[in-house]
């Protein structure tokens, strides 16, 4: 418990981090053991660290993320819970590599993210990361096999493209296009590209905001599965507060900052979910 | 209250944010109708000072030469058939620089000249010479041109009014504006030449003009029965037989529809490129359209505002391609006619057709065309725009693709069929861009070509063509024809080895609809000829030239005609003779001078390989050499050559647009899924290894797949213009390495356009596929 409890002293002093807030940030940080992050007896896999993002200028300035931090191990999965405009996405934006902080640091396996380059953020997205949206962004002239192939390209050892879509329901779908598709096959077929190629963090934006109740669980289960079966990282954006239950990590946000970050000792089967 | 869509207020915003497609789109267009544009006011001006001429320089209706100088009495008894004569003698001499000039005196009655710069000849040793001859020779108005007996400083540079095409003599299959040219000089000056080798040519004029062409005909072969019996008739050529009169008002509208043409095609390529690109931006927009339409916008309210863009540009682009083609254009093409004509001085008339034609026009075309793609794009019901589902068939399936094909090649199939629309757009404009480069390359290299087979297939070097007097064969005055033939064929006896005698005889083939009666040269040679070889006493061959331009083989029966009597001969061809210098036939001399009742020992010229110096060159008709043959592709070189470049060029441009515009629009199509597949961490490299590799792949394969139809369009094109234009026959040879030079162009231009679609795949941010996130 102990460590919760640190950790929840940690994003109590970053809600009052102020302009001097990256100086105070290093300094939380050297009282934590001297920038290298750890957890008793668990992995350290992916550092998230004073993370500040604004957008506009001048008077239209919006600080979206007001120095966010997070650890995450290796397997676990977290939920990223609150209310629209809370900053969630833009979070798992720039965790993703998709967008860039204004300041503050992600550390994923030991590398630091601010180091990178375009063509090595790119091949850190490729080597790292999977990505599940929750309009599915599949590409619309390529069937469910295809799709899903567009993410077996991009892994080193991807799984077997077949045995995924039979894990998936998919198989007798595999020769179809998106659009032939119901919305939670076509999230299953996103959930397949990003799982394909057996990626570290899986990155999850409302994968269920755009599905109903039953195909909403199908889709939470096979997610849990995965993450089970293959141990990878989740991070999951909702604003669906049931969803924290299943999770091992939940995170609260609001109005660009973390309210809640905890570990959930007891976690839901994603089948048991209601709401 | 007339109230305004406010959707219009878009317009500025769509112009400002797409400002280089519809920059592109302008020019282009600009481009085509202010060449058009400035084509049609040339044209029409040309025409008008072309047809104003005929009255302003009292052009004659036809002219005729005669052995001799006509006496009083015959010439009041020609023009008692209601005709006016004018003398329109002429001598030739040739000058230094190796060119012919023909010599008049001042015409000051008919076939009068119009001054274009300096003045007219005042004193013996003055002259005034074609404008274009004179440019094509480099002699300016105070130069001195000559040879070694006369020298005569160049006061003025003049069209002369039947000249408008230098036609040296009207059999030639071309006029030749660089080694013939025409003069005037003073009385007095004219009056120092070699009297003796004036030809007595004359002109004639009707009382009134005829009514029609058939009417001019009929009035012709009238009046030539007259002179032929008052006189000793050697050549005949009423006005509307004379090329060097009339090819160029023929061409002068020819080239007019041929430009139209040309333009109506990009337009409607344009159209179609916008249709494409419209239809893309609905996708894009589909939610909002939805939301209009559910809203209560009408379909007619969407099309009208999605129309605004192409029709804008379209109608700026006519407008400004309009000012242009009065100002700048014009000059152009005016300058490309004086190149090839010597046409007289012209004003700029404002043409209201030429205005409707490059404004109007277009304009409908785009509504056209764009109405029909937006309509049928606009079609669906507001819930299916909603629902961003544009497929007009439910379920529409894919195209089965095997696994075991690699996965970047299904990737790339599955964008070439997405776009399948856009790719069939592109063939046909790349089609027609490959046309006009095919064109702009191939006419030089089948000039070359023909000048080449020319010297290779000479009959021999030198071609003496006797000019026997009319009078010789006169029927009725046998006597005299006796005493003329004798002196005749004393005067044209050689010594000379290698010259070998044969008789001719002109004929003409029919003429049927589009194609004009053209001449043919009927050669009848001895069986064991050293030139001809191989013609046996039954022998018809027609040339290769004649055997080409008609697809005649042997065993085909050809009826040939006198050029201005009914009667008709038939002959069945028995080979073809490899020769494509004339439309010609060869037989048996004997049995050409049967079949024309020439006589048994009838001959009417020599074949020889070095010159003839001991005949009477008051006989000589012509002497043909290599020179004369390789006219044709001389004149078209100098008239067409430089314009060639510019056709090139456009081709090019055109080329250029059409790839950037269409497969700009794959990858804004496509911007999401590049964004998408960005995000999960493919390298642009290999973004644009899938989409820009598609159509490089269409391309390529476009490229190399039109050219063997470009071959035969343009071989059709190039026939149907010899068939039609030219007498004579040009064959249509494409060099194997003008391919290699086509592909490589259309290789190289599409490299650079690939470059800048490689920008645009890296530009399209992460964010894009996000967009619809919320």
């Amino acid at each position: 418990m102990g460590n919760e409890l640190d950790i929840d002293n940690f994003s109590h002093q970053l809600r009052w981090m102020t302009t001097n807030s990256r100086s105070l940030f290093v300094r939380n940080l050297r009282a934590f053991g001297g920038g290298k992050i750890h957890r008793k007896g668990e992995a350290m896999f992916l550092a998230i660290k004073d993370i500040r993002k604004s957008f506009g200028e001048g008077d239209s300035r919006v600080e979206v993320l007001k120095g966010i931090g997070i650890e995450i191990e290796k397997g676990e999965f977290c939920v990223l819970l609150g209310p629209s405009g809370s900053g969630k996405s833009t979070l798992l934006n720039i965790i993703g590599g998709i967008d860039r902080p204004d300041s503050g640091e992600i550390i994923i396996d030991g590398e630091r993210m601010a180091d990178m380059r375009e063509k090595k953020l790119t091949a850190y997205r490729r080597k790292h990361l999977g990505y599940i949206f929750q309009m599915y962004n599949l590409i619309p002239n390529l069937t469910v096999r295809e799709n899903i192939e567009v993410g077996a390209y991009l892994g080193e050892h991807p799984l077997d493209v077949d045995e995924l879509l039979h894990t998936l329901g998919l198989f007798e779908h595999r020769n179809k296009l998106p659009n032939q598709l119901s919305g939670g096959q076509q999230q299953r077929t996103a959930i397949g590209r990003a799982i394909v190629k057996n990626p570290d963090i899986l990155l999850c934006d409302e994968p269920t905001g755009a599905l109903d109740y039953q195909t909403s669980k199908e889709i939470l289960k096979l997610i849990e599965t995965v993450n089970r079966k293959y141990g990878n990282v989740v991070l999951m954006v909702t604003h669906n507060d049931a969803i924290k239950d299943m999770a091992d990590r939940v995170v609260r946000m609001h109005d660009g900052m973390i309210r809640k970050n905890y570990r959930n000792e007891m976690r839901v089967p994603a089948e048991n979910l209601d709401w | 209250m007339n109230k305004r869509n406010p959707l219009r207020k878009r317009l500025l915003r769509e112009l400002k944010s797409e400002i280089g497609k519809y920059l592109v789109i302008f020019l282009l267009l600009t481009a085509s109708i202010g060449f058009v544009s400035g084509f049609l006011v040339a044209d029409g001006s040309m025409m008008i000072a072309y047809d104003e001429s005929f009255e302003k320089y009292n052009i004659e209706h036809g002219s005729f030469q005669l052995a001799n100088e006509m006496n009083r009495a015959q010439r009041k008894a020609i023009e008692s058939n209601g005709v006016t004569i004018y003398d329109n003698d002429y001598i030739e001499e040739e000058l230094d620089n190796g060119s012919t000039i023909r010599l008049y005196a001042n015409r000051e009655e008919v076939n009068k000249l119009c001054l274009m710069k300096g003045k007219m000849p005042e004193t013996a040793d003055e002259i005034a010479v074609d404008r274009m001859y004179a440019e094509n020779n480099h002699i300016a108005v105070g130069d001195t041109i000559g040879n070694q007996t006369h020298t005569w400083k160049v006061t003025g540079l003049a069209a002369f009014s039947d000249y408008s095409c230098l036609f040296s003599d009207n059999d030639d299959s071309m006029f030749d504006s660089v080694k013939f040219g025409v003069g005037a000089l003073t009385k007095e000056g004219y009056a120092r030449l070699d009297q003796r080798r004036k030809i007595y040519r004359y002109a004639w004029k009707y009382a009134r003009e005829p009514a029609d062409e058939q009417q001019e005909k009929e009035w012709s072969e009238d009046l030539m029965k007259v002179i032929n019996a008052e006189t000793d008739l050697e050549d005949f050529i009423p006005r509307y037989l004379n090329k060097a009169i009339q090819f160029t008002g023929e061409d002068l509208g020819s080239d007019r529809s041929m430009m139209i043409a040309l333009l109506y095609i990009i337009i409607v390529i344009m159209a179609f490129v916008f249709g494409v690109t419209v239809s893309n931006t609905i996708s894009k927009e589909a939610a909002v359209i939805g939301t209009l339409r559910a809203s209560g916008y009408t379909r007619g309210e969407l099309v009208r505002h999605y129309i605004s863009m192409p029709l804008l540009v379209t109608f700026v682009s006519a407008i400004v391609g309009n000012i242009l083609g009065y100002t700048v254009f014009k000059n152009v093409c005016v300058m490309m006619y004086y190149g090839s004509y010597s046409l007289p001085t012209y004003e700029t008339i404002w043409s209201a057709e030429a205005f409707v034609l490059t404004t109007a026009v277009p304009v409908l075309l785009m509504i056209a065309i764009n109405v029909l793609v937006l309509r049928r794009k606009l079609k669906l019901s507001p819930l299916k725009f909603l629902r961003r589902d544009l497929t007009r068939r439910r379920q529409k399936r894919a195209v089965k693709l095997s696994p075991r094909i690699p996965f970047f090649s299904r990737f790339r199939l599955r964008v070439i069929f997405q776009n399948a629309g856009n790719y069939v757009i592109l063939m046909i404009g790349i089609l027609f861009a490959n046309l006009l480069l095919m064109f702009g390359l191939a006419l030089p290299d089948v000039l070359d070509h023909y000048q080449d087979a020319l010297q290779n297939n000479l009959l021999c070097n030198y071609q003496y063509m006797l000019k026997v007097p009319m009078n010789a064969m006169d029927e009725e005055h046998k006597l005299r024809s006796l005493i003329a033939m004798l002196q005749f064929r004393h005067g044209v006896r050689t010594e000379q080895e290698e010259a070998e005698a044969f008789s001719a005889y002109a004929l003409n083939t029919q003429g049927e609809g589009l194609y004009p009666s053209e001449s043919v040269v009927l050669y009848g040679v001895d069986e064991d000829s050293r030139y001809i070889k191989d013609i046996g006493e039954t022998d018809i061959k027609v040339s290769s030239a004649y055997a080409e331009k008609f697809g005649l083989q042997a065993g085909d029966t050809i009826t040939l005609k006198e050029e201005y009597e009914d009667t008709t001969y038939d002959f069945t061809i028995t080979g073809v003779y490899d020769y494509i210098g004339a439309i010609a036939v060869f037989m048996n001399r004997g049995k050409l001078n049967e079949t024309f009742d020439l006589g048994d020992d009838y001959y009417c010229g020599y074949f020889t390989d070095t010159p003839i110096t001991d005949i009477d060159a008051k006989y000589i008709g012509s002497v043909t050499s290599l020179d004369d043959l390789i006219k044709i592709s001389r004149q078209l070189d100098v008239s067409m050559g430089s314009m060639m470049y510019l056709v090139e060029v456009f081709a090019i441009l055109i080329f250029m647009v059409l790839v950037y515009l269409l497969s700009k629009i794959i990858i804004e199509k496509n911007a999401q899924s590049i964004s998408m597949t960005k995000i999960l961490g493919y390298t642009n490299r290999e973004i644009g290894g899938l989409y820009i590799v598609s159509t490089t792949i269409v391309v390529v394969l476009c490229l190399l797949l039109s050219l063997p139809l470009e071959y035969w369009i343009m071989y059709l094109i190039f026939r149907v213009m010899m068939m039609t234009s030219i007498s004579g026959w040009i064959p249509f040879v494409f060099s194997p390495m003008l391919y290699v030079k086509m592909f490589a162009m259309g290789i190289v231009t599409y490299a650079v356009v690939a470059l800048l679609e490689y920008r645009k795949v890296r530009s399209v941010p992460m964010d894009e596929a996000l967009k619809n996130v919320e």
